[in-house]
């Protein structure tokens, strides 16, 4: 069993994959797996995801299991290696 | 030269082939803007709501709105209001590209057209000359070569041409008009109410730009707003980069993504579809945009086969595929040509066969009805392409689908299975992963429709802020403003995109600065909620009763899968709250006194 990250939007196209998977060896937060995606991906994701005071971006979406963490525990949320994290940047359309 | 605050009517009676001008302006525009509200207060004040929408008293009104062909962002509306076949509601679609502003430039701001011309005619528009043309020799023709043939005999190749296709003529429930060949007025079938006129096409070409306004104040204005919509996540990097196809990951993400006829929440082979996938496989050729818009959402695709034109969007790939099952990108993006070619609505086309996909695999549709064609089986990606066109031309089986899946599914005896409200078919979100777009889906005055009140951007996309899909509590609240600044991005002629990063004070500064009004947030709003209202109460005296507001018996059922899995529909709960704060009657009628307050009457 992984935690599986998975990549949309701009994000998928600017970074040119589509996520990646983690092993963990206990729960982690959103805030911790951000963290361990900018040690990956040069920093990229706090820049896109999150504010200077490290609040979640407008418009950004970060669902744990479909859900988005502002109606969970927010940056707080806690994951484990069943669960898939999906991002994406402030989009919209219609 | 035309004031954008004194509107130009041209009055073209098809019957008697007489053109007059009048003049709308004062107290009537302060209270209806123009575009959609203006239009739809001309319909009720001169039509009775319960004519039959094909016939010669049903009007057909082409309206700018009170910004197009200025210096506003995507100031190039413009809007075609007239009593729907589809639904028998009002009927009112929006189109961008460029031949709304030219309409505008030409000095014409809204056509009222009446009656029914003898023999197929279109009316030409060349600056000063005005004149009704015949059409015989491209009647019958489809939208692309339609436009080029009259581009050709308009002798300017800067005419812009707003047309029907074949579907129209053929009376199809949800035939749409198009302008510049992609462009569509798509909904509630204006096309088909088109077509029961004889009119092929408005020809519009002007002599020089007779659009007046204050334009040292506006420009102020346009340029804080341009920076906004530039600087945005939103308008000036998701919409340009991925356009609305974006959506495809995200509402499936969230377990609202209607598969197989909103049988199912969760698509398996979205990502052979989505927007990313549109970029990957390399189909999508480049962005563009229509009239003076800095988002420019649009998408140029060239598919394998060599075929190229504009899409397919978020809602029209969903249409044919999830909703039919359909994992194929190339026969998707084929249907969507076929659908602007011929001049089809391409959500209700979808989600129609989707819905005769239901009803073949459930035994309610015999093989022989088919005549030959292919089975009407989820994932064909054959049938979503020899049936489009098929409904287009009304021929074998196609004639079935022509009607729409309401009249289909009523038909073989199973109105249930058309996944539609008041008869219209519903766009791609399921309501009951986003309880709030579920009470617009209910509410909204041309049935089945997510331009009407976008629940979508705050229940899901946290656009102007995050609200739980699932809450119940202020949504009422949320959707009655968005129906009423809806209406007022309608009226003046914006793109309702730009919401997206402008909010009600913008659109107030923008239009006290053109005109010089003086409207304060409220009472803009309050115009927006007139607009609703007259709406609504046209569809009262039509014959479309409050016991209309509601979703089919599926959405009772709780969710099969994903993330929001047995999760039902909870519209009930909140729909007397809404009716409440509407300020009209328990019973969802509107007062009388409301009316007057209101000054609708
Ligand atoms: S955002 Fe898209 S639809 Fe709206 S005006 Fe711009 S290009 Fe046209």
């Amino acid at each position: 069993m992984t935690l599986k990250v998975k990549f949309y939007s701009l994000f998928r196209i600017n970074l040119k994959s589509a996520g990646t998977e983690y092993k963990l060896n206990s729960k982690i937060t959103i805030a911790e797996l951000i963290k361990k995606l900018d040690q990956d991906y040069d920093n990229y994701f706090t820049q896109k995801l999150l504010e200077e005071d490290r609040s979640i971006s407008p418009g950004a979406i970060i669902l744990v299991n479909g859900k988005n963490i502002i109606h969970l525990d927010k940056l707080e949320t806690e994951i484990t290696n069943k669960d898939t994290v999906t991002l994406f940047p402030p989009s919209a359309g219609g | 030269m035309g004031k954008i605050y004194e509107y130009k009517v041209l009055r073209v009676d098809l019957t008697n082939e007489e053109i007059k001008t009048e003049k709308i302006s004062g107290e009537l525009v302060k209270n209806y803007l123009g575009g959609r509200g203006l239009a739809s207060k001309i319909l009720y004040d001169e039509i009775d709501p319960k004519v039959d929408p094909l016939s010669p008293e049903n009007k057909l009104i082409y309206a700018t709105g009170l910004l197009t062909g200025t210096a506003a962002s995507t100031g190039g509306r413009y809007m075609v209001v007239t009593k729907g076949p589809l639904t028998g509601t009002i009927a009112s679609s929006n189109s961008g590209g460029f031949f709304g502003a030219e309409l505008r430039f030409s000095g014409n701001d809204i056509i009222i057209f009446e009656g029914k011309a003898s023999h197929p005619v279109y009316l030409s528009i060349m600056g000063d000359k005005v004149e009704l043309k015949d059409a015989s020799e491209i009647w019958g023709k489809p939208v692309y070569e339609t436009t080029d043939l009259l581009i050709e005999a308009a002798g300017n190749k800067n005419a812009r041409v707003s047309c029907i296709g074949p579907a129209g003529e053929k009376l199809v429930k949800f035939a749409s008009i198009m302008n510049e060949k992609d462009r569509a007025a798509g909904r509630t079938g204006v096309g088909a109410v088109m077509g029961s006129k004889n009119l092929k096409a408005v020809v519009v070409k002007a002599d020089e730009k007779q659009v007046e306004y204050f334009k040292d104040e506006m420009m102020k204005v346009v340029k804080k707003q341009t920076k906004i919509l530039k600087e945005d996540g939103v308008t000036g990097e998701g919409l340009p980069a991925l356009g609305t196809k974006v959506l495809d990951n995200i509402i499936n993400s969230t377990g609202a993504y209607p598969t197989k006829n909103f049988q199912f929440a969760i698509f398996e082979d979205v990502d052979e579809v989505s927007g990313e996938a549109l970029v990957e496989k390399g189909y999508l050729q480049s962005n563009t945009g229509c009239y003076g818009c800095p988002i420019r959402c649009a998408r140029k695709t060239k598919l394998p086969n060599g075929r190229s034109g504009e899409g397919p969007e978020y809602e029209t790939g969903w249409a044919f595929g999830a909703d039919c099952g359909v994992n194929d990108l190339n026969a998707i993006s084929e249907a969507n040509f076929i659908c602007n070619d011929l001049g089809l609505d391409t959500i209700t086309a979808g989600a129609t066969i989707a819905c005769a996909m239901e009803l073949y695999e459930k035994g309610y549709i015999d093989k022989d009805e088919l005549e030959n064609g292919p089975e009407l089986k989820f994932g064909s990606s054959e049938s979503i392409i020899y049936y489009t066109e098929k409904m287009a031309y009304r021929e074998g089986f196609g004639d079935q689908l022509a009607e729409g899946s309401y009249r289909l599914a009523d038909s073989k005896g199973h109105p249930e299975l058309s996944m539609s409200v008041k008869k219209q078919e519903l766009p791609a979100y399921d309501p009951r992963g986003v309880q709030g777009h579920g009470l617009n889906y209910v509410t909204s005055n041309r049935g089945g429709c997510h331009v009407r009140g976008y629940m979508i951007s705050p229940e899901v996309l946290g656009v102007p802020e995050k609200l739980d899909p699932q809450e119940l509590e202020g949504k009422p609240k949320w959707v009655m403003t968005f129906q009423d600044l809806t209406a007022i991005i309608d009226s003046i002629g914006m793109c309702l995109f730009t919401s997206f990063a402008l909010g009600l004070d913008d659109y107030r500064e923008i239009v006290n600065a053109g005109t010089q009004f003086e409207y304060s947030s409220e009472s803009l709003l309050e115009t927006g909620e007139r607009i609703y209202n007259l709406e609504r109460q046209f569809n009262l005296e039509a014959g479309i009763l409050p016991e209309e507001d509601k979703l089919p018996a599926r959405f009772d059922e709780p969710l099969p899968d994903g993330p929001q899995k047995g999760i039902s529909t909870k519209y009930r709960e909140i729909l007397p709250e809404y009716y409440e704060i509407r300020g009209w009657q328990e019973d969802g009628w509107i007062s009388e006194q409301k009316l007057k307050d209101m000054k609708i009457k």
